[in-house]
């Protein structure tokens, strides 16, 4: 089995099939790579975009940990907003109010004027 | 040079043998990989992936304070303390902790419960607080859990309690507005569905996450406002224990919008301890719930309509004789000694039946209670008042009541004769409330509502819709006539009761109770219906008061209690005097 190199098929090509544009000179790599070589390239670049894969990966999920935590301590505040209100509420209710000290100390107007 | 392997060498068998195995493993992989991959994938989706509830929060429910909603139910996250007896290393610390923490939410006997040992699920405790909780975390027990749950709190107690209802233990509202508005108030849980890591962590891989976030129920605004609640309710529970009956009743609306300010019943309960009630008919608010013979509080809807129909003028005259025939039956007045040609005046305010007879007689020929006499008082009463229907308040459990129409066999002379002071026909006094705010108005229906809005998160009010109402219920003439009729039937009587300068009516009502299908004398109920205002009625007050076996009267029982709330609701509201 015989094999044309790049330079005798591109000259042929200029011979028979020229056209504007068309590159005419091409590069041909003195560093010659056998089936091995590149089998080991190939397996190099997939575990390679493995493990980008794996790190973003890993780091989305530390992500979501931190996510969690924040979602907990959402929870927890949102909680004892909660609680607090209903101190408040607790704390303003009429029964609390009358029998506030502020409160005993009132006393009813004796007479009252209105404006016309 | 080419390469072979030697016929039956045992390199050509071993390779034959690592052939088949390929095939065999090839086989195997494309079985569970092909064939039985939505099965694996269904089973691992199953084990990676959890579905976790977002539990959407109950709407608050808030009254009015003034123009300002205040909180009257809220939410509170409380805690369910568990054990694991199996798990329990230190039962003595365990025992020592929790009931030095939270003594009072211990179940009883929890050393028992905890030296359970052949059980993993022993609950000891329950509705701890968030810092009750906090505290036991910190001491790190072994075998101690807690469960998050959330509960309704009552910052005002026991306030409106047959108008607020409450949530059971499904988390379900039972009575009131939390029942009739369950819908509303208990909002839609969110669905959180994510690969999870081995502690339940979601984690945001995979292509089946669906993140639907909860939507939270409505908050809702009562009409009720708390100050005149609470005062309603403090002047129904003075005015029981004057005249020693057992149950009340208090309703205050607006007249000028059918808007309810307050609900008073007793007894009542709190709904924060609704599990300790023994008679669940505290649960029910009567005001809505039990029809009754409302007894003389109906004279004046008698006399409206005569007005309205052009039959009586207020100084209209009968001859009273403390008695008149109905057919086969004697009906006679309560109040006797009023004999002569009176006014309708006189007969409203000495509250006389002999006067709303001749009403239904004048509705007709005159001197019957003809077929269409009845149908124009079925025409008033049951189409323009509302009676014998719901009024569609927001609260559940409301009844109809009845009445019967003039062409039912029932429907005679004798019933129409009786309905026109108030026997013959069961109505609740939400019915007669929100009618009678019609016949002082104006002659506008309002039907009746406790629905103020609804709250958004910043705490702003945001108006409902206004309900439907009837303009022309009677004519505005006819209203402003029986205003005045109502005002001079209590000023007759009771004028030196009410602060001077103000416009204030009522009407006094003793009705009879029937027991084993016949009226009995020994039990009645006592009613007053009544309004009061400045340039305009402003508020409408009804009193009902009852025992059994007590002759509970209108004018002595309940209205002192109307009499109460009427002069503290002119301060209240801020009404200046005419004149």
């Amino acid at each position: 089995m015989s094999y044309q190199t790049t330079s005798q098929f591109y000259s042929s090509r200029r011979q028979t099939n020229w056209n504007r544009n068309q590159n005419t000179v091409a590069f041909v790599s003195s560093v010659k790579l056998g089936p091995v070589a590149h089998t080991v390239l190939i397996a190099l670049m997939i575990t390679v975009l493995g493990l980008v894969y794996l790190t973003q990966a890993t780091r989305a999920t530390g992500y979501d940990y931190e996510a969690q935590k924040i979602d907990s301590q959402i929870a927890e505040l949102s909680t004892k907003k909660g609680d607090l209100e209903v101190e408040n509420a607790r704390l303003t209710a009429l029964e609390n109010v009358q029998n506030s000290n502020v409160a005993k100390a009132m006393t009813t107007p004796a007479a009252t004027d209105y404006v016309r | 040079m080419q390469l072979s392997f030697q016929k039956g060498s045992r390199s050509l068998i071993l390779g034959g043998l690592l052939l088949v195995m390929m095939a065999i493993f090839v086989a195997r992989l494309f079985y569970l990989q092909i064939i039985k991959h939505d099965d694996y994938v269904a089973q691992a989706a199953a084990e990676q992936v959890k579905p976790l509830t977002i539990p959407a929060k109950r709407g608050l429910i808030y009254a009015m304070d003034g123009e300002q909603p205040v909180q009257l139910v809220m939410n509170q996250t409380v805690y369910t303390m568990f054990v694991d007896p199996q798990t329990v290393t230190n039962p003595t610390k365990v025992m020592d902790v929790v009931r030095r923490v939270a003594g009072g939410n211990l179940r009883p006997n929890i050393d028992k419960l905890i030296a359970k040992k052949d059980t993993r699920y022993q609950i000891i405790g329950t509705k701890l607080t968030r810092q009750q909780a906090e505290l036991i975390k910190k001491e790190e027990l072994k075998g101690v859990g807690f469960q998050e749950m959330s509960q309704r709190v009552y910052p005002e107690g026991g306030l409106a309690a047959q108008t607020l209802g409450f949530v059971n233990a499904e988390g379900n509202g039972q009575y009131g507005i939390e029942e009739a508005l369950n819908d509303r108030l208990v909002g839609h849980d969110g669905l959180l569905k994510s690969v999870t890591d081995i502690s339940g962590v979601p984690l945001t891989i995979g292509n089946q996450n669906i993140n639907k976030p909860a939507k939270n129920g409505e908050n809702i605004a009562l009409t009720i406002d708390r100050n005149v609640q609470a005062y309603a309710e403090k002047a129904l529970a003075a005015g029981l224990q004057r005249s020693h009956a057992t149950h009340g009743s208090v309703i205050v609306m607006d007249p000028q919008s059918g808007k309810v300010m307050a609900m008073a019943n007793l007894p009542s309960y709190n709904p924060a301890e609704y599990t300790k009630v023994e008679d669940a008919s505290a649960f029910n608010n009567p005001v809505i719930t039990k029809p009754y013979e409302p007894g003389s509080d109906i004279k004046t809807f008698t006399v409206a309509t005569g007005l309205d129909r052009g039959a009586i003028q207020p100084d209209s005259t009968y001859v009273n004789t403390d008695s008149i025939k109905v057919e086969d039956r004697t009906i006679t007045n309560a109040t006797k000694g009023q004999t002569g040609t009176i006014t309708m005046q006189t007969a409203l305010n000495y509250s006389l039946n002999t006067g709303m007879v001749t009403v239904a007689q004048r509705l007709g020929d005159g001197k019957n209670i003809t077929l269409d006499a009845r149908r124009t008082i079925y025409d008033y009463f049951h189409n323009r008042f509302a009676f014998g229907q719901k009024t569609g308040i927001e609260l559940a459990g409301e009844q109809p009541g009845i009445i019967i129409s003039p062409d039912d066999q029932e429907g005679n002379a004798v019933r129409y004769s009786n309905m026109t002071f108030g026997q013959g026909m069961d109505l609740t006094m939400i019915q007669v409330a929100s009618a009678f705010g019609a016949l002082i108005n104006g002659g506008t229906y309002y039907s009746p509502t406790v629905v103020a809005g609804t709250v958004d998160t910043n705490g702003t009010l945001k108006p409902a819709s206004p309900k439907p109402s009837r303009s022309g219920v009677i004519s505005a003439e006819s209203s402003a006539k029986l205003h005045e009729m109502v005002h001079t039937a209590r000023a007759t009587f009771y004028a030196k009761n009410d602060k001077p300068g103000y416009d204030v009516g009522g009407k006094t009502g003793t009705s009879q109770t029937i027991e084993n299908g016949k009226y009995v004398d020994n039990q009645t109920i006592g009613t007053y219906l009544g309004y009061g205002g400045d340039s305009a009625p402003r508020y409408v007050i009804m009193v009902e008061v009852s025992g059994k076996g007590l002759n509970l009267q209108g004018n002595k029982d309940a209205m002192p209690i109307f009499t109460d709330i009427s002069n503290w609701m002119i301060d209240y509201l801020k009404l200046q005097p005419r004149g």
